[in-house]
């Protein structure tokens, strides 16, 4: 009850801040949609000013912006990093739409601009902190594992971001783990957004607008997972006129088609990409098919497709489309009868209608649908086994934005999320029927939270950005709530210079089973229920901002601290699958994580990019508890992505207007890990199996070696022709200087000879990639 | 206009060697010296006692992992064996070998024992230093094999094979743990079948384990069917976890659940039934 006061007491202090609707008198509402010319691209994040007034604006994620004006003559100014600036004169008499087409710049820098959205100057004016965006058009710049250009593995390079191991696309955020990552398509969650092992994220960068990291600083809209949002948005199609685009890699191609919908009224997209691993290892296997020692090599590839539509249903009214459809498989047939089958992936599809009740108020209600799923077969013989597990989600939400006037962006929101988590499913049986059994666990639960929040702007140094959020899981008989308050601040020193902090408290209702360490297709999601209760974090950031030479640099530093309590882990040997008690298997504990992270860019010129330094702790801690000595005895460790130093270097020099290099450099201390100090004899009953056993220390108590890589690149934009309007040619070089870097490290044993008496012990380190030359051929036509 | 044609030619001569570059060599393993914390040395025991069987046991020591691969064996253990009906019994030192499945031993009794399912023993080991392990161990119920059988598949005789399947009666009650070992001829020599199971989706239940097409005709085989108790389970679980743990970048290290305490190590009585199938 203390509780539904407290949101009611802020939604009235929330509408306290509207203005009288006579406080409007004179005053007007300019709105519009800004988009590139060349392909009538939405430009989410340009600017719209007034320079007689000395006011602006900027486009939100569709591309549309709205000013509140007194009547008047004005020049409005648009403008966007990459493209020409265009300005309009208007006589503001009463309501208005303006929209702008931006050409591309004409010295075609916009093609090495590597954050497109967002000049430097808005960043120093925003109130939000720790945040990164990054559109697909940038991501595609850089150099790539493979040449595939992966956006999430682009994220990396910023700071207060680390990667999981070499190569993979997980986004550990500021001591966080990859399963507290909450990760949006067009706003419909995506719980396993990778491929192949996490090698490879699931978003198509030809399907991809941009895709916006939130580290701390939480819009209140945002909610379910501790440590960092991952919004990603896809692309509209083009709506004047159809167009095909792909990329021939050394991997995998793609293909995109988009166009009009009756046009004027809509365009649609859609693009897919195939691996092709296994068509090279499906010959290689049938030249080998006739040696009798030759092991088959396992079948592999995955694909996945993207669509989006949108279609006006009148002046006021739109609809989005939404649709993801992603599958890996692996596949493997022996010849002495064992066949193993693993698919998994995921399904997404979202439906957004977005009213404008007028140009003040707007409303986006959406529908998603969101499922994930493994399974995997096996066959021998006669026995066949089968294991699978999904998790199914069916989300409605609405959003409310209004702007009453131009000190106060309001803004609300309800959402419900029905969750089915079908955690084991497990079918074992031989074709005689003389063995069979099965087990099906399946629980349900629904999540909700309302919001609100306000960005206020007292004064041309303060803004502030506040919200509440009050969120509520049930499953079964649990249930499970609280108040996620946010905050952040922003104060200009002087006009290049501005301090900034922030405040957000998290809850996370559904909890990742693994206890690898790593995300894997086998990971199961379990709802908070019985023991295990919902993950909560706090984290405070303070920063500073400071916008120099002119303009062209901007330095950023920001310090967090963030505290997490009833962190999950796993008892050792824990039974992870089909296992109906499953509670009884979790270990809860703390866990903290602060650092600073310092981060310079330059956005504009011929030589673009940006440094980025982290230095950072991350720790938890599991208590004794449930017949358990916790995890390592119940002292604090480090997670194994803790990394105390991270250095990215990012630069971009457009050579010619047709030819550029690009370049990264990564350094980070070495993961922390567990090696075996010790080791004891074991022979069992029969003396049959003498074996080492491995005694372990401390966990995490052992550094590998530091991990630096250099990546290089060459964009060659070819000249359009009669059959291509765009082409280029992208020549990358991954870990250019064959840094053998750590993967991982295990203790083998030395014989003398093949099968001879065990002489010593030895310490192996494995790395995954040496240098890794690729080019991409990408077109449009 | 030469300086755009300049440049252009730099970058394909570039572009050209970042594909060279991938002439590299591709060797990603490497020997490394780490620097490992030293554990303090642990008794390690290993007795697995029998009916019908002279008691005998291992008493080792933990090592450093990169230390040579003698055998660390401590010469100054007593250990003392409580049997069921109360009589403690001192293992004298005297290690060997035994002869018949080449198995290493450090103590030894001097009778066979008498056990019975239920009946439960007691160890105590200490040495000079003052370290002491003790464990206790209760012989769990045998379990018989319902049937044991085995079925051919359809190749030419010459290429035949036969699988085999074991069925037995689970107790109603979760926490029954079984190990199933097939040997070929004699269980001197490894088995061909080894592994696992519990009861945890079968309880009460009749469970069939079965085997691949591997058996050939004339095959003898010697059907073995452990039933033991949770303890021993997780400790036959915590010793494949912990070695798997090396050398795989997903896992996570596991730490050894003895059955015994003040050291490391199981102490069990056996309770099983084998059975010989001659496959014809």
């Amino acid at each position: 009850m203390a509780l539904r006061l407290t949101v009611l007491s802020f939604l009235i202090s929330l509408s306290a801040c509207l203005p009288p609707q006579v406080r409007a008198q004179a005053r007007y509402t300019l709105t519009g949609l800004v988009r590139a010319a060349n392909n009538a691209e939405a430009l989410p994040g340009a600017t719209i000013s007034v320079p007689a007034l000395g006011l602006g604006a900027t486009t939100g994620e569709d591309g549309t912006y709205s000013l509140s004006l007194p009547a008047g003559r004005y020049q409005v100014v648009a403008s966007f990093i990459g493209y020409e600036s265009q300005s309009r004169d208007i006589n503001l008499t009463r309501n208005q739409r303006l929209a702008f087409q931006l050409p591309e710049a004409g010295n075609q820098l916009g093609e090495v601009v590597i954050e497109g959205s967002g000049t430097l100057e808005q960043k120093l004016q925003t109130t939000q902190m720790s945040v990164e965006r990054l559109t697909a058009r940038e991501a595609k710049l850089l150099p790539a594992l493979f040449g595939e250009v992966d956006i999430l593995k682009t994220l990396q390079l910023k700071p207060g971001v680390q990667n999981g191991g070499e190569g993979t696309s997980g986004l550990f955020v500021r001591g966080g783990s990859a399963d507290q990552n909450l990760v949006l398509l067009d706003d419909a969650l995506v719980y396993n957004p990778s491929h192949l092992f996490g090698l490879f994220s699931v978003f198509n960068p030809d399907a991809v607008q941009s895709v916006d990291l939130y580290k701390g600083g939480f819009p209140a809209q945002y909610g379910g997972r501790l440590s960092s949002v991952v919004d990603v948005k896809l692309r509209p199609g083009n709506p004047e006129k159809f167009t095909a685009s792909g990329g021939l890699g050394l991997i995998s191609s793609r293909l995109t088609l988009e166009g009009p919908l009756q046009k004027g009224k809509g365009a649609f997209l859609i693009s897919g990409r195939r691996t092709y691993f296994d068509v090279f290892t499906r010959q290689i296997n049938r030249l080998n098919e006739d040696d009798p020692d030759y092991n088959p090599i396992p079948d592999y590839y995955f694909y996945d497709f993207n669509a989006k539509a949108n279609y006006k249903l009148g002046d006021k009214d739109e609809v989005f489309l939404t649709g993801y459809l992603g599958n890996d498989k692996f596949g493997f047939n022996s010849q002495n009868g064992f066949n193993f089958d693993f698919n998994w992936g995921n399904t997404v599809a979202s439906l957004r209608w977005n009213h404008v009740f007028n140009p003040r108020l707007f409303l986006n209600t959406s529908a998603s649908l969101t499922k994930y799923r493994y399974q995997i077969s096996n066959k021998l013989d006669q026995f066949a086994f089968n294991l699978s597990s999904d998790i199914r989600d069916l989300t409605l939400r609405s959003d409310l934005d209004y702007t009453p006037n131009n000190r106060h962006t309001l803004r609300f929101g309800v959402t419900a999320t029905q969750h089915r988590f079908g955690t084991g499913r497990l079918q074992a049986g031989s074709q005689d029927g003389s063995v069979n059994f099965g087990s099906d666990i399946t629980y349900n639960g629904t999540e909700a939270a309302l919001y609100a929040s306000d960005i206020y702007k007292p004064s041309e140094k303060l803004q502030l950005e506040y919200g509440l959020r009050l969120s509520g899981f049930q499953s079964g008989s649990d249930a499970y709530g609280g108040l996620e308050p946010r905050a952040a601040a922003r104060y200009s020193l002087t006009p290049n210079l501005s301090v900034k902090g922030s405040y957000a408290l998290m809850y996370q209702y559904v909890h990742l089973v693994t206890n690898t360490g790593a995300s894997l297709p086998t990971d199961i999601w379990y709802p908070s229920r019985k023991s295990v209760q919902p993950q909560r974090s706090q984290q405070v950031a303070a920063g500073v901002s400071w916008l120099l030479g002119d303009g062209r640099y901007l330095i950023t530093n920001e310090v967090y601290y963030k505290w997490a309590q009833r962190q999950i882990d796993f008892k050792d040997g824990a039974q992870l699958f089909v296992n109906p008690d499953l509670d009884a298997e979790f270990l809860f504990g703390r866990g903290w994580a602060y650092g600073n992270e310092v981060y310079l860019e330059k956005k504009q010129g011929r030589t673009t990019g940006w440094i980025g330094y982290t230095l950072a702790w991350s720790k938890r801690q599991f208590p004794p508890q449930r017949g358990t000595s916790g995890i390592n005895n119940g002292k604090p460790f480090y997670p194994t992505y803790d990394r105390r130093h991270n250095l990215t270097v990012v630069g971009l020099h457009q050579l010619t207007e047709r030819l550029s290099l690009t370049g990264s450099f990564v350094y980070t201390t070495g993961n922390a890990t567990t090696l075996p100090a010790g080791r004891f004899a074991v022979q069992d009953v029969f003396g049959d199996d003498l074996a080492a056993v491995p005694i372990y220390p401390d966990r995490n108590s052992y550094r590998l070696a530091p991990y630096h890589r250099l990546d290089l690149g060459v964009v060659w934009k070819l000249k359009p022709n009669r059959w291509f309007l765009e082409s280029d040619l992208t020549f990358s070089a991954y870990n250019a200087y064959n840094r053998r870097n750590p993967y991982f490290v295990y203790f083998d044993q030395v014989r003398s000879g093949e099968d001879g008496p065990v002489t010593s012990y030895r310490a192996r380190q494995v790395s995954l990639f040496p240098v890794i030359p690729a080019v991409t051929y990408n077109f449009k036509f | 206009m030469l300086s755009n044609v300049k440049r252009s030619l730099l970058a394909r001569k570039l572009a050209g060697l970042l594909v060279l570059c991938g002439l590299a060599s591709c060797n990603l393993e490497q020997n490394i010296d780490v620097d490992l914390p030293v554990l303090p040395a642990q008794l390690v025991v290993e007795c697995y006692l029998e009916d019908g069987q002279i008691p005998r046991l291992t008493v080792t020591e933990t090592v450093p992992y990169l230390s040579a691969p003698d055998p660390a064996v401590p010469t100054d253990v007593t250990v003392r064996l409580t049997l069921a009906n109360g009589r403690v019994e001192t293992l004298r030192f005297l290690p060997g070998q035994n002869a018949e499945t080449g198995k290493f031993f450090t103590h030894t009794g001097l009778q066979k024992l008498v056990a019975r399912p239920g009946e439960t023993f007691r160890l105590e080991v200490t040495d000079t230093k003052g370290r002491r392990v003790t464990g206790t161990a209760t012989m769990p119920r045998r379990i018989p094999i319902d049937s044991v059988q085995y079925e051919f598949n359809s190749l030419p005789p010459g290429q035949r094979e036969a699988y085999v399947l074991t069925k037995f009666q689970d107790p109603v009650g979760v926490g029954n743990y079984y190990r199933l070992q097939i040997h070929r001829d004699s269980i001197s020599e490894d088995p061909e079948i080894d592994y696992d199971v519990e009861d945890r989706l079968t309880d009460g239940k009749q469970i069939t384990l079965g085997t691949s097409y591997r058996f050939d005709p004339n095959d003898t085989l010697l059907v073995t069917l452990y039933h033991f108790d949770r303890p021993y389970y997780l400790f036959r679980q915590s010793i494949n976890d912990a070695q798997n743990a090396n050398g795989n970048p997903f896992g996570q290290p596991s730490s050894i659940k003895s059955t015994v305490e003040g050291g490391v190590g199981v102490f069990t009585v056996l309770s099983y039934q084998r059975r010989q199938l001659v496959i014809k």
